[in-house]
């Protein structure tokens, strides 16, 4: 039998309510959208801002400690009950078949004796210091420390393995100790005697211990529900203490989850979520950025020189669009070091800076010093697109502060300012929340572009097409939530304005959340279902 | 810190029947942690007649945590490397028990020299040998032996200083002893063949 099978009833079955929350029921709905998609801004404009169409949920549950602790503890009792056998027992039994109720019962009652063998589990015994000490005064050697301890018949012990073995406690307690701190194989610890090979069971080694010793093998006991189960994996997220289990892709669905923590990872490679790339690609590129890592650091320096007067410019927003400080006040943009004039929509929209071709026939990468020393083509490639990834990245975070940050703060500062519920206001933390998870899409859409291959030129195009109105689209976005919203921080209360204000920064999440949920789908699918659909339109 | 009274009675029991079990140890200065035990070859074996000598040192842990145990002796063995003497052996490793002792441990390199585990090996080359060419292994192995392991025989360094005033280099005359296993006259009759 498939053990896997086995695991779901360890985890108490899938209806305690504590699976990630989805509000995303409508895939049929989804399906017909994805075939009119034509991936246009302004054909979404009038979505109604409901999540229309993602990918089916995934199934999964997200466990705090306490829920671990809780769980391994139903199972403890279920086995005591079932197989009639001591708490600590029904622990080492559990341990040894990662913490399948199942697969304990099956076992057992298909050969009771060999799983006794296999685990350790030997039937207590009388200690052999009592069965030797008869009433009168008896000595023991222990043949660990060489001592010898006298015993009477009313002597106890805190050391009483099942075995009977004698070692003297402070010898045990040694002895646990070293296997404590040599780390998690203390769990299917046996005794001492050489020859034995019964387990040692928790109740001996927490009763012997101390609480430096007592807490690490507590760690380790709840760990090992986690890291035992091939469907079980810890959040990645550093300091998370949370624990995915039962992950079943649904058909069709994504590797990622959302963990409590608000951190997204992706449950195959665990890395940061990365639609709409595939693992494999993930890898790559991670791989070939530490190979670079040397060639690249300077683009990961907060500063460039502005194009027109050239005083080093640091960029502080998460937005592309730069304004140098007076008296230049030149408006360019981050990435390409053109003018912000030539982006978005006053140029009647063709967004070309994220295009490699179009920039290397510009002369680009002429201009700056450092990018003249870059001989090579394929470095000079590479670095547009690291670049544009790292830029995303650190954008992607500087929007993750921002979001907390109005959250803590901003929010409750707006809503005196402007004399608005704080409820009415959520409209802003979700424009956060969308530009937080776009700039996450489109950094990852940067390695989607690397690896396109150079022959399917119509394909490129299509994708830098997409990629272009994706990255004018989060921008406009992402300068609304940041720019616009500061006028109404910092000014007087107008309700007017920001009404007007409400209506457009709503808006634009709306389209942008629309349009970057079919921009993943078509990139996943590897283009083929659209490729023809708005480049004929065109 | 080390069990300094279990070590003491340790070597008071080796110290008892050492002529009788063919294993002793010396204590290095005066370092308790440091110390150097001494194996006779077995009986019936290639490594008959030579003593070997063993690095020995107690981890701060011991006895919980396993002696670190190395041949200094050079010995021609699938479970010993015969570059460094590194040893590889189960209960110096993750089948230790602290109701083992030094003696129990010694005894086991002693059964392990007549008893090799070539397919566990530590020294990948001798264990190829053992395993393909018996007859060469055992010469190599008991040349060795008679080499590094006996006191007062012919030693390697004598017999390559005769070859060399007979008028070969003195790499010729090494690389040819060590492949005839230590036999002079072979090793002549290679050199003038040569
Ligand atoms: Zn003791
Ligand atoms: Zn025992
Ligand atoms: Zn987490
Ligand atoms: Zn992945
Ligand atoms: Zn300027
Ligand atoms: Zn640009």
């Amino acid at each position: 039998m498939d053990s896997e099978d086995d695991m779901q009833d360890a985890w108490g079955g899938e209806s305690d309510g504590e699976f990630y929350d989805s509000n995303e029921e409508e895939d049929d709905e989804g399906s017909s959208d994805k075939e009119e998609a034509d991936y246009g801004f302004d054909d979404f404009a009038a979505d109604d801002g409901a999540p229309s169409s993602r990918m089916p949920q995934a199934n999964y549950t997200i466990l705090s400690e306490k829920d671990i602790r809780q769980r391994q503890e139903e199972a403890i009792a279920t086995i005591t009950n079932f197989l009639s056998v001591s708490k600590t027992d029904a622990g080492i039994l559990l341990r040894h078949f990662k913490w399948s109720v199942s697969k304990v019962n099956d076992e057992w009652f298909a050969d009771e004796e060999s799983v006794r063998r296999s685990v350790g589990l030997v039937r207590p015994t009388r200690p052999e210091y009592q069965r030797r000490s008869r009433g009168r005064g008896q000595e023991m050697r222990c043949t660990i420390c060489f001592e010898t301890h006298s015993f009477s018949s009313i002597s106890r012990m805190k050391a009483e393995p099942a075995c009977g073995h004698f070692f003297c406690d402070v010898c045990w307690t040694g002895y646990i100790h070293t296997a404590i701190n040599d780390g998690p194989g203390c769990l299917t610890l046996r005794c001492a005697d050489p020859s034995c090979g019964a387990a040692i069971g928790e109740d001996m080694v927490l009763s012997l211990v101390c609480t430096d010793d007592r807490t690490k093998y507590n760690r380790y006991l709840l760990r090992s529900y986690v890291e035992d189960n091939r469907k079980a994996k810890w959040c990645p997220a550093p300091g998370c203490e949370y624990a995915v289990l039962g992950f079943v892709p649904g058909v069709g669905a994504s590797y990622d989850i959302v963990c409590k923590c608000s951190f997204n990872f992706c449950w195959n490679c665990l890395e940061e979520a990365h639609r709409p790339v595939d693992c494999g690609t993930v890898k790559k590129w991670i791989r070939k950025n530490s190979a670079e890592s040397e060639n690249m650091n300077w683009i990961l320096a907060n500063s460039k020189p502005c194009p027109k007067c050239k005083r080093p410019i640091e960029k502080n927003q998460g937005c592309m669009h730069i304004t140098c400080t007076p008296p230049c006040k030149f408006e360019f943009c981050w990435l390409c070091l053109g003018a912000w004039t030539d982006h978005g929509e006053r140029t009647g929209g063709f967004y070309a800076c994220n295009r490699y071709e179009a920039a290397k026939q510009e002369g680009v990468y002429d201009e700056a010093d450092r990018r003249r020393d870059m001989a090579k083509n394929s470095l000079e490639r590479y670095t547009h697109y690291y670049e544009r990834w790292a830029t995303n990245e650190s954008s992607r975070a500087k929007a993750h502060t921002d979001l907390q940050q109005m959250q803590a703060v901003q929010i409750e500062k707006l809503s005196d300012k402007q004399c608005q519920p704080v409820s009415q206001l959520k409209f802003v933390t979700e424009a956060w929340l969308q530009i937080v998870e776009c700039r996450r899409v489109l950094k990852w859409t940067y390695a989607y572009g690397y690896y396109l291959p150079d022959q399917e030129d119509a394909k490129k195009q299509f994708f830098e097409y997409l990629q272009g109105e994706a990255e004018a689209g989060l921008e406009r976005l992402h300068q609304c939530a940041e720019k616009d919203l500061h006028v109404f921080l910092d000014g007087e209360p107008g309700q007017a304005t920001f009404n007007d204000f409400r209506t457009k920064l709503a808006g634009l999440t709306s389209v942008t959340r629309t349009y970057f949920e079919n921009l993943v789908r078509a990139l996943e699918n590897g283009l083929t279902d659209v490729v023809q659909g708005p480049l004929r339109r065109s | 810190m080390l069990d300094v009274s279990r070590v003491q009675k340790e070597l008071v029991e080796i110290e008892r029947d050492k002529n009788l079990s063919g294993v002793s140890i010396a204590i290095c200065e005066d370092d308790l942690a440091r110390m150097r035990g001494t194996i006779t070859g077995p009986v019936g074996t290639p490594y008959e007649g030579g003593i070997f000598s063993v690095d020995i040192h107690l981890p701060s842990a011991y006895p919980f945590e396993p002696p670190k145990m190395q041949f200094i002796t050079k010995v021609w063995h699938p479970n010993v490397s015969s570059q460094n003497g590194a040893i590889c052996l189960d209960i110096l490793k993750d089948q230790w028990s602290p109701a083992l002792t030094l003696k129990t441990a010694l005894l086991s390199l002693q059964a392990l020299l007549s008893t090799p585990e070539p397919d566990d090996p530590q020294d990948a080359v001798v264990a190829q040998q053992y395993l393909r060419d018996y007859a060469t292994f055992v010469g190599t192995a008991r040349y060795w032996t008679e080499t590094f392991a006996k006191r007062g025989s012919l030693g390697l360094k004598e017999k390559v200083a005769k070859l060399v005033e007979m008028g070969f280099s003195e790499d010729a005359s090494k690389s040819a002893l060590e492949s005839c296993g230590g036999d002079e006259n072979g090793a002549l009759e290679k050199l003038c063949s040569g």
